[in-house]
C-alpha cells in the first residue's frame, strides 16, 4: 500500500510540473490557435538560462525566476514578431512546419554554444527528501507542485478578472468581433505568445533542480507536453493541470506494475483512447476537435 | 679525375637518397566517422578529441615508426545510421580513404563498418560494443574496443570475487539486481550479464530494461526498493544515471554495492551532478588511471601525455570510451601500420591477425589479439579483440581508482557496504 | 484553371484552406518541367556518376517517392500526418523479417509490408475520423511512437534495440545488388510509379472527392460525398506506398534500427519535403526532395566537420524562412516566377 501511495503521490507531483511546462503550450493554442512545435526547445533555452543565472550569478534557481521569466517573455515577443505573425494569416501547416524548423535551429544553436555536455544545478537540502508519513517527497517537487497550482489559480484569476483577461477571452471567442470592439487583437496575440513563453521560463526554473539540461532535452519533454495539452483540452489551463496529474500518475503506476521498458507507451495509448472517446479532452469544449483550427 | 668526382657525386647522392627520412612520402589518410551532432554527440565529440590527440602525438614523434609517414584525418559527422552509410561511402569514394575508424555507438558502428566492408575498406572500430559487429562474416572489420561481453563479465566477476567477500555474504545468498537501458548497448550488456551470471549460478532477483527517455525514475526506484537487493548492476547513459541517483537518494533506496557499466557512470562529469554521493560507486570500464605497473615505461609516458592534453582541451579527465579511442588509434599507429608494407586491406588484415600483444601494451591497459574464426564460443566471430582490458574502478575521494582485477588494481575497494544516504 | 489569389473577401483570416493557394487538379498532359525532370533522373541513373553522388541520388529519389506517398494523405486529403515513419518502418521490417527468417523474396515481401501498413493506416484514419488539425497530427505522432516502442521491445520479432540486418548474398531474387546503379534504378522506378499514381489521382474523380473533402468537408458531404471513405482510402493508399519505400530502404541500407527508422524525425522529414515542395500537387514533393535532400546532405558533408551543429542550424533556419515566405513551397514559387501554369503541353 505504501508503494502504491508513493507512486501516486510522486506521479501527482511530477505530473503537476509537467503541467506547468505545458501551460504555455495550451495558452498559445487557446489564443492563437497554433501548435508551437518548438515548445521543447523553448524549455531547453529557458533551462540553459536558469542554469546560467544559477552558475554564474550564484543565485538559487527559484530566485532566478525573476530573471528568466521576463527574458523568456522578451524572447517570445521576438519569436512572435519574426516567425509567428508572418504565418498567422496563412494555413496552419505553415506555422507547424515553421516552428519545426525553428526547433531544429534552436537545438543546433544550443549545441554550437553549449556543446553536448549536461549541466546541472545543485539540489536543495543536498538531495534528501521531506518525509511525510511513510512517503518521501523531494523539496523541489513539492515546491514545483505548489508553484504549478499557484500559477493555475493566478492565470484563471487574470483571465476572469482583469481587462487583459477579458480581452483575451474576447479574442478567443471571436477575433473579428473583438477587433470591432476595439480589442487590439494582434497585440493580444503577441501578449499571449509572450506569456506562453514566460510560462515556459517559469517551468524551466522549477525543473532545473530536477533535470539536467543538454541540447536535445526538449525532445524528452515535448511529447509529454503535447499529450497533456490535448488530454486536458487544448486551450484549457485547468485542463493542463488535470492532464498533467493524470499523465504523471499513469506513467508512474504503469511503469511499476507493467514495465519501465515501455517508457512513454502508456500515455500514448491513453492519448489515443482519449482521442477516440473524448477528443475534446477532459475539460475542452465539445466539438473543438472537429472544428480544429482550419 | 672527373670520373672519380662523378662517381663520388653519384655515390653521395645515392647515399643521401637512401638514408634520408622519407618525409617526402604522402601522409596516410584515415577516415574518421563520429557523431558530433544528434543524440550520441557527447560520446562522439569526446572520441573525436581523443583521436585527434593521438594523431597529433604520433605526428610530433615523426609519424609512423618505420615509415615516418604522418597521419592525416578526414572527418565526417554521422548523427544517424543513414548518414553513417552516406558519409562512409563519401569518404571512401570521394576522398579515397582506405582505412576508416570510429564510430561512437553501436547503431552507428554497424552501418559504418558495413559500408566500409562493401568497398573492401579496412575498418578499425574503437567504440561500438555490439557483438554482431564481429559476427557478420566481414573480412576487414576489426573491433579493437571491447565487446559488450567484456563489460558484463568484468561486472559479474567483480561481484563474485570481491563483493561476496567484502559484504560477507556467500554467493548463494547474495541478492543481485540488474537494471539496463533498453537501447543497443544497454541491452547487449544486460543480455551478457544475464547469461554470464547464470553460468556462475547467480539468480537475479530483479532484471528490467527501461526506456532512457523516462523522465521520472520513481517507479523503477520504488520497484528496486521493494526487491531489496544487495548489489545493483546498472547500465545507464549520463542523463538517466543522474536521474536515477537523485531519485534513489530522494526515496532513500539503499543498496550495499552499486556497479555501473561504462557510459553514464564512467562519465567524469557525474560528480558535478550528484556531488559526494558518487563516491563508492563502482564502474566496469577501462581504467581512467591505469596501474603504472601494468604498463611499460614508454606507454606510461604516452598515457600521461594523453591525459594531460585531454584535460587541457576538455577540462576533465577522459571517459572510458575516449581513452579507448586514443588507445585504439595509438595501437593502429604503433603496432599495425609500422608493420604494413602497403596499405591495401588484405595486407592490413594479415598484419592485424598476427598481432599478439598482452594486456598492458596499449595506453589504456588493453592488449590486442583478434579472433579469426578460431574462438570456441562462436566460430563465426572474426575481428574481436580478446584482450580489451575491462576492469572495475571505483569513484574514490582521491580519484578514479582501479580496484579489480587484482593484477591491475591500484587501490582497495572502499565504502563497502555503502553508507546510508544521510552519510554520503 | 488555377486559383492563384486568395479570396479578397476574407472574413476570418485563418480560415484560408490549405488547398487554394496551390491546388491545381492537373488536367492535360505532362508538362515540360516534368519531362525535363524525368530525363534528368534517367540520365543520373544511366550515366557513370561517382559512387558517393549515387548515394545522395538514391536517398533523394527514395525520399522523394515517400514524400509523394505522404502527399496523397497530407496534400490531397488534408490529413497531415507526423507518423508516416511508422508505415515506413512496417514496410521495412516486414519485408526484412520475411527475407531473413523465412527466405521470402523482398519482391513479394514488400507487398505484404504494404498491406500491413495500409491496414494500420486505415485504422488510424478511423480512429481519427472525428479529429482535425493538431488533434489529428498529434494522434499520428502518438500512434507512430507506439509502433516504435513496440518494435524496440518486441525483440524476438524485430531484433529489438540491436536491430535487424541483411547479409548481402547478392541476387536479384533477394533484391541485393552488387552495383549501386541497380539500386538507383529501382528507386527511380518506385518514385516514378508513385508520381504516376499521384497524377492519376489528381485527374480522377477520386482526386476531386479528396480535394473537396480537404477544402470544405461539410460542403462535400452535402454534395453526397462520404468523407470517411475518402479519407480512409487516401490514408491507406499513402501508407501502402510509404511502406514499399521502407522495404526498398531496408534492401539498400541492409540494417534496421527502430530508434532511427521509426523516429519522429523521419516522419517530420517526409512531411517537410512535401510541404517545402508544395502540397497538393504531384510535382511539389518531387521538387522538394530534389532541392532539399542534396542540400542537407551537402551541408552536412561540408560543414559537419567544422562547427558542431552548424549545418543543422542552417538547415533549420532555411526551413523557417521558406515556410514563412514561400508557403506554397518551391512549386508555387516556380510557378509565380515563370508566370504561367505548369500544365501547358
Amino acid at each position: 500500500m505504501t508503494t502504491f501511495g508513493q507512486l501516486v503521490f510522486s506521479g501527482l507531483l511530477i505530473g503537476c510540473i509537467y503541467a506547468l511546462m505545458s501551460m504555455g503550450l495550451t495558452l498559445i493554442f487557446g489564443v492563437l490557435r497554433i501548435v508551437n512545435f518548438a515548445h521543447g526547445e523553448f524549455l531547453m533555452i529557458a533551462m540553459y538560462g536558469a542554469w546560467a543565472v544559477t552558475a554564474f550569478l550564484g543565485l538559487n534557481p527559484y530566485v532566478a525566476i525573476v530573471a528568466v521569466v521576463p527574458a523568456m517573455a522578451l524572447f517570445g515577443v521576438v519569436v512572435h514578431q519574426v516567425v509567428i505573425s508572418p504565418g498567422v494569416d496563412k494555413p496552419h501547416l505553415v506555422l507547424v512546419f515553421a516552428t519545426m524548423g525553428l526547433s531544429i535551429l534552436m537545438q543546433n544553436v544550443a549545441l554550437m554554444f553549449f556543446s553536448a555536455d549536461l549541466f546541472d544545478v545543485p539540489p536543495m537540502f543536498d538531495g534528501q527528501s521531506v518525509i511525510i508519513g511513510p512517503f518521501f517527497f523531494k523539496a523541489e517537487l513539492l515546491l514545483g507542485f505548489m508553484i504549478a497550482v499557484f500559477c493555475t489559480i493566478s492565470l484563471r484569476w487574470t483571465i476572469n478578472s482583469t481587462y487583459l483577461g477579458k480581452a483575451i477571452r474576447a479574442t478567443v471567442q471571436d477575433s473579428e468581433a473583438a477587433m470591432l470592439m476595439g480589442v487590439p487583437v494582434p497585440r493580444i496575440f503577441m501578449i499571449a505568445f509572450a506569456s506562453g513563453s514566460a510560462l515556459v521560463g517559469l517551468a524551466a526554473c522549477v525543473m532545473m533542480p530536477l533535470f539536467s539540461v543538454f541540447p536535445t532535452v526538449g525532445l524528452n519533454f515535448v511529447l509529454i507536453a503535447f499529450v497533456i495539452v490535448v488530454l486536458g483540452g487544448l486551450g484549457s489551463i485547468e485542463g493542463a493541470l488535470l492532464g498533467g496529474m493524470c499523465i504523471g500518475i499513469v506513467q508512474s503506476v504503469s511503469s511499476y506494475y507493467i514495465a519501465p521498458a515501455y517508457g512513454q507507451l502508456f500515455f500514448f495509448v491513453l492519448f489515443l483512447l482519449v482521442m477516440i472517446f473524448r477528443p475534446e479532452g477532459l475539460l475542452g469544449r465539445k466539438g473543438e476537435s472537429t472544428v480544429g483550427i482550419n | 679525375m672527373r670520373d672519380s668526382l662523378c662517381l663520388s657525386a653519384m655515390a653521395a647522392v645515392i647515399a643521401l637518397l637512401s638514408s634520408g627520412p622519407v618525409e617526402a612520402q604522402e601522409p596516410i589518410r584515415i577516415g574518421i566517422l563520429e557523431p558530433v551532432t544528434g543524440s550520441a554527440s557527447k560520446s562522439g565529440t569526446e572520441n573525436w578529441v581523443a583521436m585527434q590527440i593521438a594523431r597529433d602525438m604520433i605526428n610530433d614523434r615523426g609519424g609512423i615508426p618505420n615509415h615516418g609517414r604522418k597521419i592525416e584525418y578526414v572527418f565526417a559527422d554521422v548523427p544517424t545510421p543513414a548518414a553513417a552509410i552516406s558519409e562512409t561511402e563519401r569518404l571512401i569514394t570521394n576522398d579515397g580513404v582506405r582505412i576508416t575508424a570510429g564510430s561512437g555507438v553501436s547503431p552507428l558502428a554497424i552501418p559504418v563498418s558495413q559500408a566500409a566492408e562493401r568497398h573492401g575498406v579496412f575498418h578499425w572500430e574503437t567504440a561500438g560494443a555490439a557483438e554482431i559487429i564481429t559476427r557478420r562474416g566481414h573480412k576487414y572489420t576489426f573491433q579493437v574496443g571491447p565487446s559488450a561481453r567484456r563489460y558484463a563479465e568484468a561486472a559479474v566477476d567483480f561481484t563474485v570475487d570481491v563483493l561476496t567477500k567484502k559484504l560477507g555474504k556467500p554467493l548463494a545468498d547474495l541478492r543481485v539486481a540488474l537494471l539496463w537501458e533498453n537501447r543497443a548497448f544497454g541491452k547487449s550488456v544486460g543480455d551478457n550479464i544475464r547469461r554470464y551470471a547464470a553460468t556462475k549460478k547467480i539468480k537475479l532477483i530483479y532484471d528490467e530494461g527501461y526506456d532512457q527517455t523516462l523522465t521520472d525514475m520513481t517507479p523503477i526506484v520504488q520497484k528496486l526498493k521493494d526487491a531489496k537487493p544487495d548489489v545493483l548492476l546498472t547500465i545507464s547513459f549520463p542523463n538517466d544515471a543522474i536521474l536515477f541517483q537523485r531519485k534513489a537518494k530522494e526515496l532513500d533506496f539503499y543498496v550495499a554495492a552499486h556497479v555501473g557499466v561504462s557510459a553514464g557512470y564512467s562519465n567524469p562529469d557525474l560528480i558535478n551532478s550528484i556531488g559526494n554521493s558518487v563516491y563508492g560507486i563502482f564502474v566496469s570500464d577501462f581504467a581512467v588511471e591505469v596501474n603504472p605497473k601494468a604498463l611499460a615505461p614508454e606507454t606510461r609516458k604516452i598515457t600521461a601525455e594523453f591525459i594531460k592534453r585531454y584535460q587541457a582541451k576538455m577540462n576533465r579527465s577522459p571517459a572510458g570510451h575516449a581513452s579507448m579511442a586514443f588507445a585504439g588509434m595509438w595501437g593502429l599507429f604503433t603496432e599495425l601500420l609500422p608493420k604494413a608494407k602497403t596499405l591495401d586491406s588484405d595486407t592490413l588484415r594479415a598484419v592485424a591477425l598476427k598481432i599478439d600483444l598482452p594486456e598492458g601494451s596499449l595506453p589504456n591497459g588493453s592488449g590486442i589479439k583478434f579472433t579469426n574464426h578460431d574462438w570456441k564460443p562462436n566460430a563465426k566471430d572474426f575481428g574481436q579483440n580478446l584482450r580489451a582490458a575491462i576492469g572495475v574502478w571505483q569513484w574514490q575521494k582521491d580519484g578514479h581508482n582501479q580496484v579489480y582485477p587484482s593484477a591491475l588494481a591500484t587501490h582497495e575497494p572502499v565504502l563497502v557496504p555503502l553508507p546510508k544516504w544521510s552519510e554520503r | 484553371m488555377s486559383v492563384t489569389s486568395k479570396s479578397t473577401i476574407e472574413t476570418k483570416p485563418r480560415r484560408a484552406s490549405p488547398g487554394r493557394w496551390w491546388m491545381k487538379p492537373g488536367h492535360g498532359s505532362v508538362s515540360w518541367l516534368e519531362l525535363a525532370l524525368l530525363v534528368a533522373c534517367i540520365a543520373l541513373v544511366v550515366a557513370p556518376v561517382p559512387h558517393s553522388y549515387q548515394d545522395v541520388i538514391n536517398i533523394t529519389l527514395l525520399w522523394g517517392g515517400v514524400a509523394l506517398s505522404w502527399n496523397i494523405a497530407g496534400g490531397y486529403a488534408g490529413l497531415i500526418s507526423f507518423g508516416h515513419a511508422a508505415f515506413f518502418g512496417i514496410g521495412a521490417y516486414t519485408s526484412t523479417i520475411l527475407l531473413v527468417n523465412y527466405g521470402v523474396s523482398p519482391w513479394l515481401g514488400l507487398w505484404l509490408g504494404g498491406i500491413f501498413a495500409a491496414a494500420f493506416g486505415i485504422t488510424l484514419a478511423l480512429i481519427g475520423a472525428r479529429l482535425r488539425g493538431p488533434f489529428f497530427i498529434l494522434s499520428t505522432l502518438a500512434a507512430a511512437e507506439v509502433v516504435r516502442i513496440g518494435a524496440l521491445n518486441w525483440t524476438s520479432l524485430t531484433g529489438g534495440a540491436e536491430g535487424l540486418w541483411i547479409t548481402p548474398t547478392k541476387s536479384i531474387a533477394n533484391m541485393v545488388f552488387a552495383s549501386r546503379s541497380a539500386y538507383v534504378a529501382l528507386v527511380l522506378g518506385y518514385a516514378i510509379i508513385v508520381y504516376l499514381v499521384s497524377k492519376a489521382i489528381e485527374r480522377s474523380r477520386y482526386g476531386l472527392v479528396l480535394f473537396a473533402v480537404r477544402d470544405d468537408e461539410d460542403a462535400a458531404s452535402a454534395a453526397g460525398v462520404n468523407p470517411l471513405t475518402a479519407r480512409t482510402g487516401a490514408m491507406g493508399l499513402s501508407a501502402f506506398l510509404t511502406a514499399i519505400g521502407g522495404s526498398l530502404f531496408a534492401q539498400y541500407f541492409q540494417f534496421l534500427d527502430p530508434t532511427y527508422v521509426i523516429s519522429p524525425e523521419l516522419s517530420f522529414q517526409f512531411a517537410l519535403l512535401a510541404a517545402l515542395g508544395g502540397l497538393g500537387t504531384a510535382i511539389g514533393p518531387a521538387l522538394g526532395a530534389i532541392v532539399i535532400m542534396p542540400l542537407s546532405e551537402l551541408l552536412r558533408s561540408y560543414l559537419g566537420a567544422a562547427f558542431q551543429g552548424l549545418h543543422l542550424a542552417i538547415y533549420g533556419g532555411f526551413l523557417v524562412f521558406v515556410m514563412l515566405y514561400l508557403p506554397g513551397g518551391i512549386a508555387s514559387a516556380l510557378e509565380r516566377s515563370t508566370g504561367r501554369s505548369k500544365e501547358t503541353p
